[in-house]
């Protein structure tokens, strides 16, 4: 493989880049001087700063309207190790992290109960808190005053020249900009992509919903800390009237304006807004009318941001994806979900009661939508739980994959006892589950969901991903090889790099089917899979989950309201009306029961 | 104690007023409204305008603010809002950033930095309750925010376009089949938090004696702790919390004058709580 001999070519721009301005401000060459590498020092902060509130909103959707505050923190923490103690400046930006983290993380603390907006309002919050009290305190960061951050040192070399301060600053640039990258392309990146679109489905993939939003908030802290310590460095002072909430706003115009998730567009983005207001003095105020002028008609017209443009200029996102509705069920019926199973996986199970319900009753409120309900699902058998809309199928089925905390009774994995465990837990301990609104992330490509898939499996640690050692590089390519053999199973090669979006639904569903298999779960639930397709392809899923079930041994608890596809499968069907089991016994029996009848249809008037 | 806490309330009513606005905006469409702050503070500028410069009466020219206010909400509405309806509800709060950058531009473009003084409609000295004496513009903000909060929650409880506009929050393809309009909805409800926003400021204005651009920006934000506190739902709430958010800052600032930024650590503090224990607010329901 030429990928061990290449050199990046993040390394490369890096160390050109960085290389350049001490060159050039030494040659003076196109009357590059101190003034111009001034400029260029506040554009490369202003995108070293973005990037880790793209990864906290764009990546992991939770929202910071206290940018500012992180920023400050590093400026100060920079200020009074390298200024008041006069330590390495390296070791200011250590500190920075850290403190940067710790503030994060208790930030983070808040967004394990709220989501989107309420977030919003806690993080502008502490902004505020921060700007008006904290940075404030004289004992602490010099009061009104401020407090000096002198220029970086290496030895007894001063980075004086702004030329020099600048390569140092796009080295730092270079290392963040590479973090952030191996960062999406590993477990962590997806964990907090499918975060962002559908907490539910990330848990159900085994991703820890909770660690991993305090990982985001974390890494955003330390990263944005680091930013704001060179931000400092290059101004030369902290001073609490440089981290106000207008600041914050900026950031968040500058993410979406970049357009979220695309580095290349936020750093762009960013790095003209830290330049431009140094040209454009000449305007005479016009600037603060023309520019939020802008970033409206950016965003009513172009909402995608610069990095949609990026994407449209390589012809990323133009590509014609074949997305043939009349095509479905040609294709559903010629691919074959048996998908190898990762080694080691379901053998230490056998012999065991993979799912057993004990009594579970789940109330919201007053409401009873669960009522005592127990069912046992053999091993090697499709069971199938149907019932009228309304029964409580769905809500049991939230009971046993951890989404919904029962009032009452146990939930039996396994022989053992799950009722208080955390989803992604039930999902490592083998609950596989799909949903009735497709459980993937929509706009990751469809290898990209398979890779989430199978999330638990990757053999890395998250701190691990951060730095792409040979490991991670291993466990990523063990997980895109079965990514491969899946796609080539289900004939789907040519949605390799597609966005799940744009497949159509039955198609969505295979893919959702294919990576709920891929973990290789104890008990796969299945809540409606036939669901928006046509009765032929609901024939052609039968037989393909027949073929699961009797090649790979495969226990499948089915919710399904197509009863053909029912009968077809299931050796067990449990009943279930008003949240309580009606009956249960061989398809043909129950539904020949008047008992079912009746609460399909209602009571016969007498 | 009690005159603290008896100013503190009257400057809790105008907060809760401009929480009242934000809380408009947020129940029919889940957006934080970072735009009011500047179009009330526009409308205030095109108010002074209007009586200092154009000798217009006083309750003229505040109308006159007012109704530029209530154009602007409808424009902004008409060019922003609509085309991005279906966008995530972040690009429009962004987009609420954006127009009020735009108009503070504008103000510091037309009418500069400096500080305006807004002429008072009053003589008199106010009311005098005990040893507290509450001058004429609180008074007046006092009474605007019980009429405004009565108004606009009989209007909610009692109107059908109250009660669509909430149910559009919850169900669009509901609210479509009963034949109302929504973008009549949506219109009304930035028109109608634009001018919640208008009246505030001009209030404010009013009470503070001098105002200049942006002015309105360090209300919003505890119009924003009061409405988290009132639930970020509940009409009756916000005056609450608004109230609640105007007594705290008034005993802190009396009696720990010396701690810069206590005030807003404390609100921060409170927020922090309120959405950890109770997300719903001192007085959103429960259900």
């Amino acid at each position: 493989m030429s990928a061990k001999t290449r050199v990046p070519v993040w390394l490369l721009a890096t160390v050109v880049c960085a290389a350049l301005p001490p060159i050039l401000g030494r040659a003076g060459v196109w009357g590059f001087d101190q003034y111009h590498a001034l400029i260029l020092c506040f554009g490369v902060t202003y995108a070293l700063a973005a990037l880790p509130l793209n990864l906290l909103i764009g990546y992991a959707g939770q929202i910071s309207l206290g940018h500012a505050a992180f920023l400050g923190i590093g400026a100060y923490s920079s200020g009074i190790i390298a200024g008041r103690l006069g330590l390495p400046f390296t070791l200011g930006l250590v500190v920075a992290a850290a403190v940067g983290a710790l503030a994060a993380l208790v930030i983070g603390l808040p967004a394990l109960r709220l989501r989107g907006l309420y977030l919003a309002l806690v993080t502008l919050g502490f902004g505020l808190a921060m700007a008006s009290m904290v940075f404030r305190l004289r004992s602490v960061t010099g009061g009104y005053a401020g407090q000096a951050v002198p220029r970086p040192q290496a030895g007894t070399f001063v980075f004086l020249r702004n030329a020099d301060l600048l390569a140092v600053i796009v080295v730092i640039f270079g290392l963040v900009w590479a973090l952030d990258r191996n960062l999406l392309r590993t477990k962590v990146g997806r964990g907090f992509l499918a975060l962002r679109e559908d907490e539910e489905v990330a848990a159900a993939f085994g991703v820890d919903v909770p660690l991993y939003k305090l990982y985001a908030f974390a890494l955003y802290g330390a990263l944005s800390a680091i930013a704001g310590s060179v931000f400092g460095h290059v101004v030369g002072f902290a001073q609490q009237e440089s981290f106000t909430f207008d600041l914050s706003l900026l950031f968040v115009v500058i993410v979406l304006i970049g357009g979220l998730r695309s580095r290349p567009g936020v750093a762009t983005a960013a790095f003209f807004f830290g330049v431009t207001p140094r040209f454009f003095t000449f305007l005479k105020g016009w600037e603060l009318i023309i520019a939020p002028a802008i970033v409206m008609f950016t965003l009513v017209r172009h909402p995608g941001g610069l990095g949609q443009t990026f994407g449209e200029l390589r012809g990323l996102r133009t590509r014609k994806v074949a997305t043939h509705e009349d095509d479905d069920e040609a294709e559903t019926s010629s691919a074959s979900l048996v998908l190898p199973r990762p080694a080691g996986e379901g053998v230490e199970r056998r012999g065991t009661t993979p799912l057993e319900v004990r009594d579970v009753t789940v109330r919201f409120g007053g409401l009873v939508t669960v009522d005592s309900a127990s069912l046992t699902v053999e091993a090697g058998q499709i069971t199938g739980l149907i019932g009228p809309n309304g029964a409580g199928k769905s809500t049991l089925f939230n009971a046993i994959s951890g989404f919904v905390r029962p009032t009452k009774g146990r939930v039996l994995l396994h022989g053992t006892d799950v009722t208080d465990a955390p989803p992604h837990r039930r999902a490592a301990l083998g609950i596989g589950r799909t949903f009735q609104n497709i459980g993937l992330v929509k706009d990751l490509t469809v290898t990209e969901n398979l890779l989430l898939a199978q999330h638990r499996l990757a053999g890395y640690g998250p701190l691990t991903a951060l730095v792409h050692l040979p490991a991670v590089g291993k466990g990523e390519r063990a997980l895109r090889d079965r990514a491969d053999e899946t796609l080539h199973a289900l004939h789907f090669e040519r949605f390799a790099t597609s966005e799940l979006r744009e497949l159509s639904h039955g198609q969505q569903r295979i893919v959702e089917l294919a990576a709920a298999l891929l973990t290789a779960p104890g008990v796969l639930l299945l809540d409606e899979p036939s669901a928006g397709m046509s009765p032929a392809a609901a024939e052609a899923l039968a037989e393909r989950l027949l073929q699961v079930r009797d090649e790979l041994g495969q226990t499948i608890l089915l919710i399904e309201h197509h009863l053909p596809l029912v009968l077809a499968t299931c050796s067990t069907v449990h009943v279930m009306d008003a949240g309580r089991m009606l009956t249960s016994g061989a398809p043909a029996d129950v539904t020949a029961d008047p008992s079912v009848v009746a609460a399909y249809l209602g009571e016969r008037v007498a | 104690m009690t005159d603290v806490v008896v100013a503190g309330i009257a400057a809790g009513a105008v907060y809760g007023l401009f929480a009242l606005g934000l809380v408009l905006v947020y129940k029919a469409t889940k957006i934080l409204n970072f735009a009011q702050a500047e179009i009330g503070s526009f409308a205030t500028f095109v108010a002074w305008g209007l009586i200092t410069s154009w000798k217009l009466p006083w309750l003229v020219g505040a109308a006159g603010g007012v109704l530029v206010a209530g154009a602007l909400g409808l424009a902004f509405e008409r060019l922003v809002v609509r085309p991005l309806i279906d966008a995530p509800r972040l690009t429009l709060v962004v987009a609420t950033i954006g127009m009020g950058l735009l108009l503070a531009g504008l103000e510091f473009k037309i009418w500069g930095a400096s500080p305006h003084i807004m002429p008072s409609p009053f003589r008199g000295s106010g009311l005098t309750l005990g040893s507290v004496t509450l001058p004429p513009a609180r008074l007046l903000a006092l009474a605007i925010t019980a009429v405004a909060a009565a108004a606009s929650a009989w209007f909610f409880r009692r109107t059908t376009f109250g009660l669509a506009i909430l149910a559009a929050a919850q169900d669009v393809v509901g609210v479509r089949l009963t034949g109302i309009r929504l973008r009549h909805l949506s219109a009304f409800t930035w028109l109608s938090s634009s001018v919640v926003g208008a009246i505030a400021g001009i209030v404010i204005a009013l009470s503070l004696g001098a105002f200049a651009p942006t002015f309105l920006n360090g209300i919003m934000l505890l119009g924003f702790a009061a409405a988290v506190l009132g639930g970020m739902t509940s009409l009756p709430g916000a005056l609450v919390g608004g109230i609640v958010v105007g007594v705290t800052q008034a005993v802190v600032s009396h009696y720990w004058i010396s701690v810069a930024g206590l005030v807003e650590t404390v609100m921060f503090a409170a927020i922090v709580a309120v959405l950890l224990f109770r997300p719903r607010g001192l007085m959103g329901r429960t259900a």
